[in-house]
């Protein structure tokens, strides 16, 4: 009971929204947080597809390591480390079960796990890039790789409203709440209390939705007059948003650290061929 | 001096309603001048100044007639975003006109969309010239609502436009903050040589700020005048809801007719006009709390402390104890962020206290659950929107009853009409008016029949009419429940509180009636808060202990003609 009391202290909403928030808005002071967003999402592009390319398990296996190590020096919120491994244990028992029962052997389950490890490479990489981008350079990249402005605006407009939009949600289940009738009795496992959650989570989107829309009003009216539609087909205003995005020492650097890693990998790969 | 913004005979209708909201406007603001827009509700204030910037007709595509020449150019043959190098718009609800996710991206999102190269340096002089600059580096969801206005105030600013409207500028500021933002605007006006529009109803700002007043009704232009002609049109400003500075009620209502041509507007003019005058004392005994009446909840050193993004913990509530009466009327005041809505939170059990705690009838703060203290405590968010989470105002009503079995309809029925909802309950809260909204949300929160009604800045944003119903709806409240509001209204706290809290980052620093705490002027000094108007003349002119409303101070000027008048 302590042990649960403890638990309920210190993982609440409060404590998912202040992991997402700190996870989109902390100090970016990380390695890969300095580095050029361009050169990012290029490494972010080629070690995702990489994996795709080969079913030697050696590869993969030091492809993981890899990735999970950049993922670790960028101080990933463990938050989303423990999202991810619910995700990861729930597809390997998945797939045990799925062998299991339609009677495949061992060999079915191995190259069932390759797939599952490709998909973790992509996902601890994804995290490790888009963790040490705040929302501004990750749209800057966009930006600068061709995607419309509109696009790459919404993308950092949706960070902006994140935090807003939270807390509404959670306001407006407090209120919910406050003024409905928990069930008197919690049932087998508590499923009465947690059905009735349940809906009130579900329930909580209608008011949040429109509320929000309804403020959106003045936000699409403010774009107009900040001159946001001129910039959509101004080639300076794009030069100038730009501007401070270079390339220097420690992309190099990272450029290459990573061009040798990947061909240690690789050649690993073909020497020790499991 | 030439005219800045020259309307004449300007007909507007929103597309797709019937009703035209300009009638044949026109007027004329002249280069350097601090205009307050003032009217009564729906009177066209604010589509009247969205002509300024060209949203009208250009933005809104309308049924437009008539000429607007904002610096010599015509409006209607420019685009918005040409229009925003010389006019500036400060949106009512400010928060969403912020666009980035820190404040110099925000300030410098205008001018790097129009592809300036000196991007950075005008959005820090922006800042500078705001007094900000230290705010850059912040995120906008961390920034109180002051330096959010501010925030917003820069980001227009930042394309260095001739004119500034602003679209209430304090509704939702407290009184020192809102002072702090007026200050910052005159400097706009007299140093920088800048023409500020704003839309207001506290005429006291007005009057200490503006150098012309200009009264809409029905979609024109009644007059313009310099601010004291202006002000002193008393039919006219009453018969729309808007109500004089209250020196300024205090000489119209004071019998003797000590100068009637020359009414005071400022605190200034006051001690000049009622200099020499001798007031009643008063007899402080018969004022001190009442707290005969038993104890409705009591907290025992209550602290309550949250994380922050850096991962330390900040100490929100320190040790508060004290307790509530039956029929109290309890005003919990203090800057914006001094703890008063985590204290709310934490008697409705949306928060648990961190050590320490008390009781509401047989619960306690920290151990029962919010559903078990919501059957005594009913909390009203500031932001009414957050109270509508049915699609009716009556499924909001009957929310609590549906969800126990319960038949309140007589009980119900009864605040429908108190509040006088009738005609909006088939209607989504969200679509109502600012008053019908604040109405509905305090009728929802009574329909949980609670012991202790919290609300959380009643009065923010509202007109001055729904105000006053607002007031006198909390008048009755005292027969059904113990209130408890949390605000920055001065005014309603002389007029309305038995009982004052003041407090300081997380403590409480003073409790005792409104007389007393602005008797003590280091109270309410050291707590950042500025008393009503009347209460600061009635400060400055010796009179003890001070009046808190204007009825008083006139019924306790002593007969006879004052010496040092005439």
């Amino acid at each position: 009971m302590e042990f649960v009391e403890r638990f309920k202290k210190s993982f609440n909403i409060e404590w998912v929204k202040l992991e997402l928030l700190k996870t989109a808005y902390g100090k970016k002071e990380t390695y890969m947080g300095q580095l050029d967003p361009r050169v990012i999402m290029i490494w972010y592009l080629i070690v995702s597809l990489l994996p795709w390319f080969t079913f030697n398990f050696v590869i993969l296996i030091g492809l993981a390591i890899y990735t999970s190590a950049l993922a670790l020096i960028t101080r990933v919120s463990p938050l989303i480390i423990f999202l991810l491994a619910i995700g990861v244990i729930g597809e390997l028992g998945y797939i045990f079960l799925v062998v299991f029962f339609m009677g495949g052997d061992f060999e079915a389950y191995a190259s069932l796990v390759t797939l599952t490890l490709k998909i973790i490479i992509m996902s601890i990489a994804s995290i490790a890039a888009f963790a040490s981008m705040d929302p501004e350079k990750l749209s800057d990249a966009l930006l600068s790789f061709g995607v419309p402005a509109q696009f790459s605006f919404a993308v950092s407009y949706g960070y902006r409203m994140l935090p807003i939009l939270m807390d509404e949600y959670q306001q407006i289940i407090q209120s919910f709440r406050l003024r409905g009738k928990a069930p008197e009795k919690a049932g087998f496992l508590k499923w009465k209390l947690v059905y009735y959650y349940v809906v009130i989570v579900i329930k909580a989107f209608y008011p949040m939705m429109l509320n929000t829309a309804k403020r959106t009003r003045t936000t699409v009216e403010a774009l107009e007059v900040r001159g946001f539609s001129y910039s959509l087909y101004s080639e300076e205003a794009k030069k100038q948003k730009l501007s401070h995005l270079k390339i220097k020492g420690k992309e190099y650097q990272f450029i290459a650290a990573s061009a040798v890693i990947l061909t240690i990998i690789h050649v690993a790969g073909h020497l020790y061929y499991i | 001096m030439k005219p800045i913004i020259e309307l004449n005979d300007v007909h507007f209708r929103y597309p797709g309603t019937k009703e035209h909201v300009l009638n044949g406007a026109t007027l004329s603001i002249e280069l350097g001048e601090f205009l307050a827009v003032i009217g009564g509700n729906g009177s066209g204030k604010t589509t009247l100044c969205k002509t300024f910037n060209g949203l009208i007709p250009n933005y809104y595509t309308g049924d437009f007639s008539g000429t607007i020449k904002v610096d010599g150019a015509d409006v209607s043959q420019m685009t918005v975003s040409e229009m925003s190098f010389r006019v500036g718009y400060v949106y009512q609800d400010y928060e969403n006109q912020l666009m980035r996710p820190t404040v110099l991206d925000d300030v410098s999102f205008a001018p790097l969309n129009f592809g300036d190269p000196d991007f950075m340096e005008k959005a820090l002089w922006a800042l500078e010239t705001l007094g900000i600059e230290h705010l850059k580096d912040q995120s906008i969801w961390q920034l109180s609502g002051g330096q959010k206005h501010l925030a917003a105030i820069a980001g227009v600013l930042a394309l260095d436009p001739q004119i500034l409207i602003i679209d209430e500028p304090v509704a939702q500021l407290d009184p020192h903050h809102a002072k702090e933002i007026y200050k910052r605007l005159k400097v706009l006006q007299e140093e920088y040589g800048k023409t500020i529009i704003v839309i207001e109803h506290h005429t006291e700002f007005i009057a200490d700020f503006c150098t012309d007043v200009l009264l809409v009704d029905k979609g024109q232009v009644l007059w313009k005048h310099p601010v004291r002609q202006g002000l002193l049109q008393i039919d006219d400003l009453l018969k729309r809801d808007i109500f004089p500075p209250q020196v300024t009620q205090a000489a119209l209502h004071c019998d003797l007719a000590l100068d009637a041509y020359n009414f005071p507007i400022t605190i200034e003019d006051g001690q000049t006009y009622f200099r020499g005058l001798e007031f009643i004392k008063r007899e402080r005994e018969s004022e001190s709390l009442t707290q005969e009446n038993e104890a409705i909840a009591s907290l025992e050193d209550l602290s309550f402390s949250a994380k922050t993004l850096s991962n330390e913990r900040k100490t929100i509530l320190n040790k508060i104890s004290t307790s509530f009466h039956a029929g109290e009327r309890i005003a919990l005041v203090g800057t914006n962020g001094a703890g008063k809505t985590s204290l709310m939170k934490c008697l409705t059990g949306m928060s648990k206290p961190t050590s320490g705690g008390g009781f509401i009838g047989e619960h306690s703060f920290q151990k029962g659950s919010l559903e078990k203290l919501s059957k005594g405590v009913s909390y009203i968010f500031q932001n009414p929107e957050e109270m509508f989470i049915q699609d009716s105002i009556k499924n909001d009503l009957t929310f609590f009853s549906h969800s126990r079995d319960q038949d309140d309809s007589s009980f119900i029925d009864k605040l429908i009409r108190s509040f006088r909802l009738e005609e909006v309950l088939e209607k989504d809260g969200r679509l109502l008016s600012g008053g019908q909204q604040r109405r509905a949300s305090m009728a929802i929160g009574l329909a949980t029949n609670p012991t202790l009604l919290m609300l959380d800045e009643p009065t923010a944003s509202l007109d001055v009419q729904s105000r006053k119903e607002l007031i006198e709806i909390l008048q009755e409240m005292d027969s059904v429940a113990t209130v408890l509001v949390a605000t920055h209204d001065m005014q309603l706290v002389a007029e309305w509180a038995t009982r004052v809290i003041v407090m300081e980052q997380g403590e409480v620093t003073f409790d005792g009636t409104p007389r007393e705490m602005f008797e003590y002027g280091h109270v309410w000094k050291r707590a950042g808060l500025v008393p009503p108007q009347i209460v600061q003349l009635s400060i400055e002119l010796g009179m003890r202990p001070a009046a808190l409303s204007v009825d008083e101070f006139t019924s306790r000027i002593k007969e006879g003609i004052p010496h040092g008048v005439c």
